[in-house]
């Protein structure tokens, strides 16, 4: 804008310039006139030349200053140009200045990723995460389903059948846990039956002790703790001093103290469970007790005797595990309570188990005293089994058709023999309903069972099988059959020559 | 989504996708001589007192944080020696 003002100003005193000069020569040319008189025409037609040249002059004058004003003009335009364009450079500027600032914050972000995903996470990051992710308080779902086919010659039966028996554990942290098991099953005429044999608070209190509060399996002997489970064990139905004529409790409500310690080389352990609780109970549905009855699956409150049950497990296992020797177990239990005011329930039992490469072998021996009221003789009983498995895993066969080999290494051929002794049975406690783990076979009710079972078990995975059986019902001769019938007492008839029966079970089984 | 969002939720699917078998092998080449010795011990331990109730179970097929819960039962329901169920569980933790 200055150098705009500064042009215009110039342009006029140029101008006032140009006349002034004009005006001085005419009047000197005048006053040269004037001064000599007699100069004569040559001096006027000088004048007059210098007229005209001063004429021409400043018409070239001025056709210089239009030109000069034109391009004064055009400077003054191409200056507005060149400042509107600064302007906007400048803007650009601090666009690009912003730009790559930004540039700057993302690249260093993105090398800050690049060497944090070089590195890779930790171990402890990642346990920490996962750990984070789980929570400290964990459930956990075990147990088993299985389903099968059940056929019984002597009762005439045949039957599919279901159980799914779902096992949840919940870890509070190292040294307290809970554990709940329920067993779903599918009896006849009912859509579903449930029950709870197992809900138990554990409490780890050292290496050696630890505090079970709760319903739990009865640990007597090795059958109910560790072999029930129907992916555990072997056969598809339990040896007949566990099975519809239990001569043991199932389970107790009460509370356990149990360890274990090496007491030499290593595998040269022994262990120990004591516990007391509600005690046994006999089948309260009957007028009045008698031998042979029946035992309850659980003592709970309602049948609580005015005393309780104490029981004692002791393992021990001679051979260190360096021996090669095998692992051998031996065990030994007692279980006494009062079943009534001033009536004991005694019991013991002896058990071993043995493991030698693909060999495993288990029995148990068991017998109870049941102290009778009136002063009548006592309920005597005895039961037993003993069993032998063998993977075929690892034998040497030749190669067979369609790789028969293989499958064959997958099989377990296995036998057992048990059998209880009893002075008595009671004829309304008999049921002979098949179900998961039981052919109904009106055989096992006989106070002198027998039973021989061949299994074979074709293993999928180390807990999903496909177990079959083949039972032979033996039972002898003798004892008695109490009947009530209806009434208040019972009637006594002798159990002569019962007759043999077969039974073929087979099921699959997925342990989780 | 931003580059470092994207490079984020690239990180936490590589390590989600990595199975429990990346984890377990990192956490194995970690051990300390008294790890090393005790997750030997724990593989002659589970294939002999596992198998002698029931087939031996593969630690794959639970997680770690399970195996702490199993573990506990079968403590329970075995008795046996508490530090040679520590080491079963070490091994099952990391095979």
């Amino acid at each position: 804008m200055s150098l705009t003002m500064n042009s215009g100003f110039s342009t006029k005193r140029l101008r006032g310039a140009l006349g002034g000069f004009i005006l001085a020569l005419l009047v000197l040319a005048f006053g040269a006139i004037a001064a000599a008189d007699d100069s004569g025409v040559e001096r006027a037609d000088k004048i007059e030349q210098q007229l005209n040249q001063v004429k021409t002059d400043e018409s070239a004058e001025q056709s210089r200053v239009q030109r000069d004003e034109r391009a004064i003009r055009q400077l003054e335009q191409q200056l507005q140009q060149l400042e509107s364009q600064h302007a906007t450079l400048v803007r650009q500027a601090n666009t690009l200045e912003v730009t790559s600032d930004k540039l700057k914050v993302e690249v260093a972000q993105l090398q800050d990723s690049q060497k944090q995903l070089a590195a890779g996470p930790s171990d402890e990051q990642f346990g920490s995460a996962m750990s984070r992710y789980l929570g400290s308080h964990q459930f956990t779902w075990n147990g088993s389903v299985s389903g099968g086919f059940i056929y019984d010659r002597g009762n005439n039966t045949n039957t599919f059948a279901l159980a799914f028996q779902p096992l949840v554990i919940y870890r509070l942290n190292d040294w307290i846990s809970f554990e709940g098991e329920m067993d779903g099953l599918l009896p006849q005429g009912s859509s579903a039956q449930f029950a709870l044999p197992v809900a138990m608070f554990q409490l780890f209190l050292n290496d050696y002790l630890q505090v079970n509060a709760g319903l739990f399996d009865q640990p007597f002997g090795d059958w109910y703790e560790a072999q029930s489970a129907s992916w555990v064990n072997r056969f598809v139905t339990a040896p007949l001093l566990y099975g519809a004529e239990a001569i043991v409790p199932p389970s107790e409500l009460g509370l356990q103290l149990r360890g274990g310690l090496q007491w030499g080389a290593l595998g040269q352990d022994v262990d120990y469970t004591t516990w007391v609780a509600n005690g046994p109970g006999f089948d309260s549905a009957l007028p009045h007790p008698v031998v042979g009855q029946t035992l309850n699956p659980v003592n709970n409150i309602q049948i609580n005797t005015n005393g309780k049950a104490f029981g004692t497990r002791i393992r021990f296992y001679p051979f260190p595990l360096d021996s090669n020797l095998g692992r051998l177990e031996l065990g030994a239990s007692t279980y006494d309570g009062k079943w009534l005011n001033g009536h004991w329930f005694n019991s013991w039992g002896i058990d071993y188990a043995y493991l030698n490469g693909n060999l495993q072998t288990r029995g148990e021996y068991v017998q109870t005293y049941r102290q009778m009221p009136g002063g009548g003789p006592q309920d005597k009983r005895q039961g037993w089994y003993i069993q032998f498995g063998y993977f075929l895993q690892g034998l040497p066969l030749p190669q067979l058709p369609f790789g028969l080999d293989r499958y064959i290494e997958n099989l377990e051929p296995l036998i057992r023999y048990s059998g209880v002794n009893q002075r008595a049975v009671v004829a309304d406690e008999i049921s002979t309903v098949p179900g998961i783990g039981f052919s109904g076979s009106p055989s096992i009710f006989s106070p002198h069972a027998r039973q021989v079972a061949l299994g074979i078990d074709y293993w999928i995975e180390p807990s999903i099988v496909w177990q079959t059986e083949f039972d032979i019902e033996l039972p002898r001769a003798g004892g008695t059959l109490f009947s009530f019938n209806g009434a208040s007492t019972a009637t006594a008839s002798p159990v002569g020559a019962t007759s043999n029966d077969h039974a073929i079970l087979t099921q699959f089984v997925i342990g989780f | 989504m931003s580059i470092r969002t994207l490079l984020v939720a690239t990180t936490i699917a590589a390590i989600a996708m990595s199975s429990n078998t990346t984890a377990r092998s990192a956490a194995a080449q970690d051990q300390t001589p008294e790890q090393h010795r005790m997750l030997i011990e724990g593989a002659h331990l589970w294939s002999v007192y596992c198998n002698q109730c029931h087939n031996a179970r593969p630690g794959s097929q639970f997680s770690p944080a399970q195996w702490d819960a199993i573990t506990m039962h079968m403590k329970t329901l075995s008795n046996m020696p508490a530090k040679d169920m520590r080491a079963i569980k070490e091994f099952l933790k990391l095979h």
